[in-house]
């Protein structure tokens, strides 16, 4: 929930360590020097087996409309049925595929180009520094929320905008993690080094800068897959992003505030479902950082 | 002072970046304005489109649309509601209260519950305690604070058979039904940032009674709390103080959804029900308005630095 390098000029310094991505042995390797990350793996991974499968393993489809609504757990359906009278159990597993789905492309946007804008910045630097960092300031001067409602407002409630919306709401947060390690990079002998012998800017990016990068960009990349999965949900559930009938947590969460006083469980089983993923990414984002980089404490 | 005065310029010139952005935003929407304004598209011949396009200003070049707009925003002018023709500043300025009294009374309620409880965990020795507060802290970062939200009005009427009065009283007309109001929203708007909060007092803290000095300060023999106060927390307040000021996002974020969740006619709810009335003007606004919020309290956080640690001296 930290949109790390806001303002943080504490927090800056202690991100650029050269030669922190080590890499791990195996899931064992993982599991053995940090349990709290490989809890957090395998609870991701069992949601996106579940996500993949989801066609194989639900007894109904995410819409088929089978018994009568608001039936309670128990009574031949798992998870019960909502308002419409569809399989809860099988929505709830096809939400884990909106949910991932949205997670992954939005961060994948904002890594992309939250990245390679830090990454230039701070290679370049000079005034394109200044106008690439001053530009991502002024998307940071709105809360998180409130602009992607405003960008899915403007394209109009989807999935697909409310992925944009949140790709480009959390694209200036990798932007400023990755332009600190590059400075940190750029003063370096090995970078002068490359340079003598010749070697083309995009080559030493790749090659000489990206590596020292990756490790902070790791970290951020798994915390803000976990504030994503949030995002689309909370959109989801002010109605500007997934629309009816997809199943998504946060529409399902939206559908049961009519009817919760009268079926509590379909406003607590999508709940607990977000709540479980994104704790298996923060998880899984605590742990990594605690590996990658000693120095952060966390809990 | 020079510090201030320079970053007042650019709070400034990140809130003309915002307007650029929104204005934008707003005139890149797929389908003219008068689509949406009049809904009757077929039914207007080619001469009335052209008028009410004037008749809005919309006919003339961008960059001079902008500015117009931008002056009139100076001058506390931000449009007329499409849907109600009522002008949107006073319409924004009388939803304020409730907002800003939402926000406060969560950002006290985050103050109170994760700073003790983030201290305690640092000093304590119970196992129990300790496993307890990283659990917290977890999970408060985890679940998403609308479905606390929902959790705790199914809690309030299924275990207290009770539930607020749904339509909105301002504290200065009834203390006591406001106080009810806000019991909820606040509760579970500050749950989630709490834990947040409580994981970095936590953090900081451990880091800084590590510090030689605080051995120093147990070593002449100062009593407990007062190293754990004056030395201790003092110092582990910049990273809390950062902290606390990024959650403000976070915290605004919360306040628009809870506002629609509980009905509270405040600023978000007025910002939500303009995007689902495409009531632009109205949307405008508010984005400006919670801009200016944000960029504020952002600068004040700032400030608060140079408080918290006088070595801190911006330049």
């Amino acid at each position: 929930m930290i949109r790390a390098g806001q303002g943080v000029q504490a927090l800056r310094g202690r991100i650029a360590r050269p030669g922190a991505g080590r890499r791990t042995e195996g899931p064992f390797g993982l599991a053995r020097r940090s349990p709290v990350a490989a809890v957090g793996a395998g609870v991701i991974a069992i949601v996106v087996l579940l996500a993949l499968a989801a066609d194989l393993i639900t007894p109904h489809g995410p819409v088929a409309q089978i018994a009568s609504p608001l039936l309670r757990p128990g009574h031949g359906f798992i998870a019960g049925t909502d308002e419409l009278g569809r399989d809860e159990l099988s929505r709830l597993i096809f939400g884990a595929r909106v949910s991932l789905y949205v997670g992954v492309l939005a961060v994948s946007i904002a890594l992309a180009g939250g990245a390679s804008t830090g990454i230039v910045a701070g290679f370049y630097g000079g005034w394109l520094d200044n106008a690439l960092m001053r530009a991502m300031d002024i998307l940071f001067s709105l809360p998180a929320i409130v602009l992607a409602i405003a960008i899915t407002s403007i394209l109009g409630p989807s999935l697909t905008n409310a992925m944009i919306a949140i790709g480009i709401v959390y694209a200036p947060t990798f932007a400023r993690i990755a332009r600190g390690p590059t400075l940190a990079v750029m003063n370096l002998a090995y970078i002068e080094a490359a340079r003598a012998i010749g070697a083309p800017n995009w080559t030493i990016i790749l090659r000489h800068v990206l590596p020292n990068v990756s490790a902070p960009l790791l970290v951020q990349t798994t915390v803000s897959l976990s504030t994503a999965i949030l995002t689309e949900a909370a959109l989801s559930f002010l109605g500007v992003g997934t629309q009816p009938p997809t199943a998504s947590w946060g529409l399902m969460l939206n559908a049961a505030r009519q009817y919760m006083l009268i079926d509590p469980w379909i406003a607590i089983l999508p709940g607990v479902a977000i709540a479980l993923t994104v704790l298996g990414f923060n998880l899984l984002g605590d742990g990594l950082r605690d590996l990658l980089d000693p120095r952060i404490p966390t809990m | 002072m020079r510090y201030l005065l320079r970053r007042l310029v650019w709070m400034a010139a990140a809130l003309l970046g915002v307007s650029v952005l929104i204005f934008l935003l707003v005139r890149l929407l797929p389908g003219t304005i008068i689509d949406i304004l009049a809904g009757t598209e077929g039914q207007l011949s080619r001469e009335q489109r052209l008028q009410i396009l004037h008749s809005f200003g919309l006919d003339r070049p961008l960059p001079v649309q902008y500015v117009l707009w931008a002056w009139n925003l100076l001058h506390g002018n931000l449009g007329w509601s499409f849907r109600t023709s009522q002008p949107v500043a006073p319409l924004l300025v009388s939803r304020l209260p409730v907002t800003v009294e939402l926000a406060l009374l969560s950002a006290a309620c985050v103050t109170l519950l994760g700073l003790p409880l983030g201290i305690v965990a640092s000093v304590t020795r119970s196992v129990r305690l300790k496993g307890f507060v990283q659990v917290v802290g977890l999970l408060g970062l985890s679940i998403p604070n609308f479905w606390i939200a929902l959790a705790l009005i199914i809690l309030a009427s299924y275990a207290f058979r009770w539930g607020p009065a749904l339509i909105y009283v301002p504290p200065w007309q009834d203390p006591w039904v406001n106080a009810q109001q806000m019991f909820l929203p606040v509760l579970s708007l500050a749950l989630g940032l709490a834990a947040v909060v409580l994981r970095m007092t936590r953090s900081s803290m451990l880091e800084v009674l590590g510090q030689e000095y605080v051995k120093v300060a147990r070593a002449k023999g100062l009593a407990g709390q007062t190293v754990l106060v004056r030395h201790a927390l003092r110092n582990a307040l910049i990273p809390i103080v950062t902290v606390l000021g990024l959650q403000t996002g976070f915290l605004l974020g919360g306040v628009v959804i809870n506002e629609q969740i509980f009905g509270l006619p405040g600023l978000g709810w007025t910002l939500l029900n303009g995007v689902y009335q495409r009531d632009y003007p109205v949307v405008q606004g508010a984005v400006m308005l919670f801009a200016a919020t944000f960029v504020m309290i952002n600068l004040l956080v700032d400030l608060a630095y140079t408080y918290l640690d006088p070595r801190i001296r911006f330049q």
